[in-house]
C-alpha cells in the first residue's frame, strides 16, 4: 500500500509559478484600476487585500513545490485567478458602501479555503480511505443536512444556513462533495450490477443494488426540499444523474431521471410560494419591476449596459443589483468588462473543466476516475446554473459562481475539490 | 488637461486588465497543450513489456508480448502475471518490479535460476530497457512501452 503522496524533486512546478505571476498581475491591476476609477485611496483594502491574497497564494504554491508534489500545475493558478477576479468584483461593488466588510470576510474565508486545499495534499493517507468508509461519509453528510433542518436559520426563503458561534456556513456545499465521494465509491463497487439489465422487467438492474443509491439521493433531496432551496436540489439531482451515467454508461438513467424530475418539479412549484415567485419573475420580471423582479431586471440592465467592450472597470452601475456580490457577480463582471471579459471568464472555467476531466481519464483506479469526474462536474454544473440564471435563461437560484462569488462555504469546498483533483493527478503519473 | 490624461490612463489600465485576463487564459491553454504532449496515451500506460526472444517451439511464439504492471510475478503457475509454459522454469520463478529508482528483477527461489544478460541473478538487480532475462529455456527481452 502506498502511504506517502508521490513526490519528485523541488523546482518542478515552474509552470505553476509562471501562471501565478499572471494571476498576480491581474489582481494588482484590477484593484488599482477600481480604486482609481472610484476615487478610493490606494491605502486600506485596495492595498491590503490583493497583497494578502497574493502572499497566501505564493506561500501555498511554495509549499507544494517544497513538498515536490507532482501532477497538475494548471488548476491551482486558474482557480486562484478566478478567486482574484472575484475579490476585484466584490471590492468594486462594496467599496464605500455598508457591505465593505464582505471583502475582508471573503479574504478570511480564502485562508480557510487554502487550508482545505492543502488537506488532501499533505495528509499522507491513501485516497482509498474515502471509498472504504463511504457509508460513514454519507451518514455524516445526511446528519449535516438534518442538523440544518432542525437548527438552521432561514435567509431569503431558504433554510440552508447553519450558525456555529460567529461563523455561519451552508452545510450542503460540503454535502455535495460527500455525495460525489459516496456515489463514486458505490458505483466503483457495483457498477457491473447496476449497468446490467437482469433485474426488474429486464430493463433495470436487480433492486437490492439500486435501493441504496436511490434511497440516499431521495433522502438528500427530501431534506433539501425542507430547506426550500431549489438550486441546491437541482445540483444534487444533477450530480446523481451524472455519476450514474459516468459509472454505468447507460443513458436510460439520465432519461428516466429527467422524466421523474419534470413532475417532481411541478409538484414543488405548486407547493412552495417562493418557487412560484421565482418562476414568475423569470417569465415576466416586469410585472413587479420595483419588487421581486427588481434584482433580475437590474441584472439584465447590467448585462445590457456592458455591451461588447464593457462600461469599464469602476464605470458601470452594478451596485444597483441587490446582493450583487453573491447572486450576480457574473452580471457585475460582464457589465464592466463586456462580452469580451465575460467570454474570458467562461473560458477560464472551460480550462478548469477540461483539466478536471483529463485528470479523471488518466486516474489510476475506477474510484479515482469517478471521483475526479464528479468533482469536476459539480464545478461545471454550478457555473452553468448560475450564469444561465443571471442571463434569465432559467429561473434564478441561489447557487454561487464557483471561486468568484462571495461565499465562504462555497470557496472552501471548491478549493477542497481542487485539492482532491491535484492529489488524484499526482497519483496518476508513473 | 489633467482630467483627460486621467481618463486615458484609466482606460489604458482597464484594457491592460482585460489583456492580462486573456494572458492567463492563453498561457494556461498553452500549458494544457504542452501537458497533453507529455502525457502518454491512456492505452499505453502498460508500463513496459517483456517480449519473448527465444523459447521452445511448443511453449511460446517468438515476439509474444507481456505487458508489465508495477509488480509482476513470473513463473509456470497460472497465478503469475507472466505465465511461462516451459517445464524448465519453476512455478514461482522471478519477480520484475518498478519503484521510484527504476525497474528490478529478482529471483524468488527458482530451481534452475534466473539469468540477466547471461549472468545469474543472485540479488535484486536493476533492469535496463533491452536487457534479456532467462528463466528456464525462455528468454525474455525487457522493452519500453
Amino acid at each position: 500500500m502506498r502511504l506517502a503522496v508521490p513526490t519528485s524533486r523541488p523546482l518542478s512546478r515552474l509552470t505553476e509559478t509562471r501562471l501565478l505571476f499572471w494571476v498576480a498581475a491581474i489582481t494588482v491591476t484590477g484593484f488599482f484600476t477600481v480604486a482609481l476609477a472610484l476615487g478610493q485611496g490606494l491605502d486600506g483594502n485596495a492595498f491590503i487585500v490583493p497583497t494578502a491574497f497574493l502572499v497566501i497564494a505564493f506561500v501555498v504554491h511554495a509549499a507544494l513545490a517544497m513538498r515536490g508534489l507532482r501532477g497538475d500545475q494548471i488548476m491551482l493558478p486558474v482557480s486562484l485567478g478566478l478567486t482574484g477576479i472575484g475579490l476585484i468584483v466584490i471590492y468594486r461593488v462594496t467599496a464605500g458602501t455598508d457591505a465593505a466588510s464582505l471583502l475582508t470576510l471573503q479574504l478570511a474565508w480564502f485562508v480557510v479555503a487554502m487550508a482545505a486545499f492543502l488537506l488532501p495534499l499533505f495528509v499522507p493517507r491513501d485516497l482509498s480511505l474515502l471509498s472504504r468508509y463511504k457509508y460513514t461519509w454519507m451518514t455524516f453528510g445526511l446528519l449535516l443536512l438534518v442538523a440544518t433542518v432542525v437548527r438552521g436559520e432561514e435567509i431569503n426563503g431558504a433554510r440552508i444556513w447553519f450558525r456555529l458561534g460567529p461563523l455561519s456556513f451552508t452545510p450542503w456545499e460540503l454535502v455535495k462533495i460527500v455525495l460525489v465521494v459516496f456515489l463514486a465509491a458505490y458505483l466503483d463497487e457495483y457498477r457491473e450490477v447496476i449497468a446490467s439489465r437482469r433485474g426488474i422487467w429486464r430493463v433495470l438492474p436487480p433492486p437490492p443494488y439500486l435501493v441504496p443509491i436511490v434511497a440516499m439521493a431521495f433522502a438528500a433531496m427530501f431534506i433539501l426540499a425542507f430547506e426550500k432551496d431549489i438550486g441546491a436540489t437541482l445540483v444534487f439531482f444533477g450530480i446523481f444523474l451524472a455519476m450514474l451515467y459516468l459509472g454505468t454508461g447507460r443513458a436510460t438513467y439520465v432519461v428516466a431521471g429527467v422524466a421523474i424530475l419534470i413532475p417532481a418539479a411541478y409538484v414543488v412549484y405548486r407547493l412552495y410560494a417562493h418557487v412560484q415567485l421565482r418562476v414568475e419573475m423569470w417569465q415576466n420580471p416586469w410585472q413587479d419591476a420595483l419588487g421581486s423582479g427588481y434584482q433580475i431586471l437590474h441584472g439584465l440592465f447590467s448585462l445590457g449596459n456592458g455591451g461588447l467592450l464593457g462600461a469599464g472597470l469602476g464605470a458601470g452601475d452594478p451596485q444597483s443589483i441587490p446582493v450583487v456580490w453573491s447572486d450576480f457577480v457574473f452580471a457585475a463582471f460582464a457589465e464592466e468588462t463586456g462580452f469580451i471579459g465575460a467570454l474570458a471568464l467562461l473560458a477560464l472555467y472551460l480550462v478548469l473543466l477540461y483539466r478536471g476531466f483529463s485528470i479523471a481519464i488518466a486516474a489510476p483506479t475506477t474510484f479515482l476516475q469517478l471521483l475526479a469526474a464528479g468533482l469536476t462536474f459539480v464545478i461545471g454544473m454550478q457555473t452553468l446554473v448560475i450564469v444561465a440564471g443571471n442571463a434569465k435563461l432559467i429561473p434564478l437560484t441561489g447557487i454561487t459562481l464557483p471561486f468568484v462569488a462571495y461565499g465562504g462555504s462555497s470557496l472552501v469546498t471548491n478549493f477542497l475539490s481542487i485539492g482532491l483533483l491535484l492529489r488524484i493527478s499526482a497519483e496518476s503519473r508513473t | 488637461m489633467p482630467e483627460v490624461t486621467f481618463a486615458v490612463a484609466l482606460w489604458a489600465l482597464r484594457l491592460l486588465f482585460l489583456a492580462l485576463v486573456y494572458g492567463l487564459l492563453l498561457q494556461s491553454i498553452g500549458s494544457l497543450q504542452r501537458a497533453l504532449g507529455r502525457a502518454p496515451a491512456v492505452a499505453e500506460r502498460g508500463l513496459a513489456y517483456l517480449v519473448v526472444a527465444q523459447a521452445p517451439p511448443d511453449a511460446h511464439r517468438r515476439g509474444e508480448r507481456f505487458p508489465l504492471r508495477a509488480v509482476n510475478a513470473i513463473g509456470r503457475d497460472p497465478g503469475n502475471d507472466v505465465v511461462l509454459r516451459d517445464d524448465f522454469s519453476s512455478a514461482r520463478h522471478a519477480v520484475v518490479s518498478q519503484d521510484a529508482e527504476g525497474w528490478w528483477v529478482e529471483d524468488i527461489g527458482s530451481t534452475n535460476g534466473t539469468f540477466l544478460n547471461g549472468d545469474r541473478v543472485i540479488h535484486r538487480t536493476v533492469l535496463h530497457f533491452g536487457d534479456e532475462i532467462e528463466a528456464g529455456r525462455v528468454r525474455l527481452r525487457f522493452e519500453h512501452a
